[in-house]
């Protein structure tokens, strides 16, 4: 959902830069105080920071026939949280940018505000919420996942509908047009992202506890049932 | 190495200061979207054309891979301008000026495509990262950036490398085995990832690792020259737009 280069009107491409800026500047002290206060994060966080952007490379199948990529915002989010998220998925977003020329520097405000902002806290917060009503830990994986890809597409239909209002019914005609056209791949890859992203996180349940534990994502010395099978098996 | 980055390690503008070129990749970019598309954006559109494949020497071949993905998000883009919804004429018809808009959109987004491509094919991440320190970026920002660029490369060929052999365990012949396979590449590249961050780590820590990761910067000087050749060559595309904006409207 990377919306290409020069494609937003000027106006339209500064304002999502100064919607994004808050959330990135906020994310950037995040990190820069766990760096002082942990030198060693540095290369942790760029570990997640390739991982992010590794995770953007792989070929997804989807329904329709076609393939595309996940977007990795939910799993992200899951396990480096979503101020730490801004960040990593700013500088992937830059990388893309700059290296595939997948979306843009015109459009990084606009990209990072649909990708690195508003789906990471959708899914983290579906995630969050749903783990605290003790909900198993795969389901609520694959709602974090599932609304963070769909949260993701509906904003980059409200912010291409913003900058190119229907000439008959306006935003609101503009909205329908492009969400009903991205619906038809993105509905599909949302819940393709959200099985992937159970599917990733039951491996890593099984080979990577300690670094789960470590980001918090499993409780040190509790386990749920799903990891207690996992273990098993 | 992903094929624009190897490209710009090897252009012939590889000396330049990264600020030489991005005053005029940037720079076109920004006309491209600030000008208006006919004959604004068409004229940048040439001007960068022009440029990467003479100065620049960026092989065609090259620029036309990397291009076509850009273009063709151009086009999906601009084909919901060609329908409108609602009025007199049904829920769903043709928009009137929407071949126009869609033409226009074409251009803008195909002219600062290539704007940032000129940028891209002859500046290496790693002559732009380190100073990035310089332009007000803090510099755990940028560490982290550095690690996730270098890192990703190792990461992409252990990606390619785990692909090919469940290819040759028949891991892509059905669709329950590709997904296994997705998955298995997903939590592959995590498990990797993490392990070669410890390794660094324990390496840097033997090193009197202070939490600082210098790098050597390639020295370059910002010619006053190019980029005053740039800024004249701007300047005079936005000229020449309003000049012919009239008589070719």
């Amino acid at each position: 959902m990377h919306i290409a280069e020069g494609f937003l009107p000027p106006a339209h491409a500064v304002a999502w830069g100064v919607a994004s800026a808050p959330f990135v500047v906020h994310g950037v002290r995040s990190l820069t105080r766990e760096v002082r206060e942990h030198p060693e994060s540095t290369l942790l966080l760029g570990a997640s920071g390739a991982f992010t952007f590794v995770l953007s490379a792989l070929k997804l199948p989807s329904v329709t026939g076609s393939c595309s990529h996940p977007t990795g915002t939910g799993l992200g989010a899951i396990l480096f949280r979503p101020p730490i998220m801004a960040v990593l998925g700013t500088i992937t977003l830059l990388f893309q940018a700059l290296l595939l020329a997948h979306g843009g520097l015109t459009t990084l405000g606009a990209n990072v505000f649909s990708m690195a902002i508003v789906g990471p806290w959708a899914g983290y917060a579906v995630y969050k919420v749903l783990r605290r009503y003790d909900v198993p830990l795969m389901a609520a994986v694959f709602c974090g996942a599932f609304v963070a890809d769909l949260s993701t597409y509906c904003v980059t239909s409200v912010q291409l509908a913003l900058a190119f209002p229907d000439p008959g019914s306006g935003f609101l005609g503009a909205l329908g047009k492009f969400a009903s056209i991205f619906a038809v791949t993105q509905i599909p890859l949302a819940v393709s992202e959200g099985l992937l992203t159970v599917l990733v996180m039951r491996l890593l349940v099984q080979s990577s506890k300690g670094e789960l534990t470590r980001l918090g994502v499993l409780l040190a010395g509790k386990r749920s049932r799903t990891e207690t099978e996992a273990v098993a098996r | 190495m992903l094929p624009i980055d190897a490209a710009a390690h090897s252009s012939r503008w590889r000396r330049r200061h990264p600020v030489d070129k991005a005053v005029l990749g940037l720079g076109l970019t920004v006309l491209a979207i600030s000008l208006p598309p006919w004959p604004g954006a068409a004229l940048v559109l040439v001007a960068a054309l022009s440029l990467l494949l003479g100065p620049a020497g960026v092989p065609g071949r090259r620029l036309w891979r990397a291009y076509r993905v850009p273009l063709g998000f151009c086009v999906t883009g601009a084909l919901p301008l060609l329908v409108q919804v609602g009025g007199p004429e049904g829920f769903v018809s043709l928009a009137g000026d929407g071949p126009v808009r869609a033409g226009e959109l074409l251009l803008r987004t195909s002219a600062a495509s290539l704007g940032v491509l000129l940028f891209a094919f002859t500046t290496p991440m790693s002559d732009l990262l380190p100073r990035l320190v310089q332009a007000g970026v803090p510099a755990p920002v940028v560490d982290v950036a550095l690690v996730t660029y270098r890192m990703s490369f190792l990461l992409l060929d252990s990606v390619r490398r785990v692909r090919d052999a469940q290819a040759a365990r028949l891991g892509h012949t059905g669709r329950a085995a590709e997904w296994r396979s997705l998955a298995g590449l997903g939590a592959t590249a995590f498990v990797r990832a993490f392990d070669r961050a410890a390794r660094l780590q324990a390496g840097l820590a033997g090193r009197g690792y202070d939490g600082t990761l210098r790098v050597l910067v390639p020295e370059a000087r910002v010619s006053v020259r190019f980029t005053t050749a740039s800024c004249a060559l701007l300047a005079a595309l936005a000229v020449l737009t309003f000049v012919l904006e009239r008589p070719l409207t």
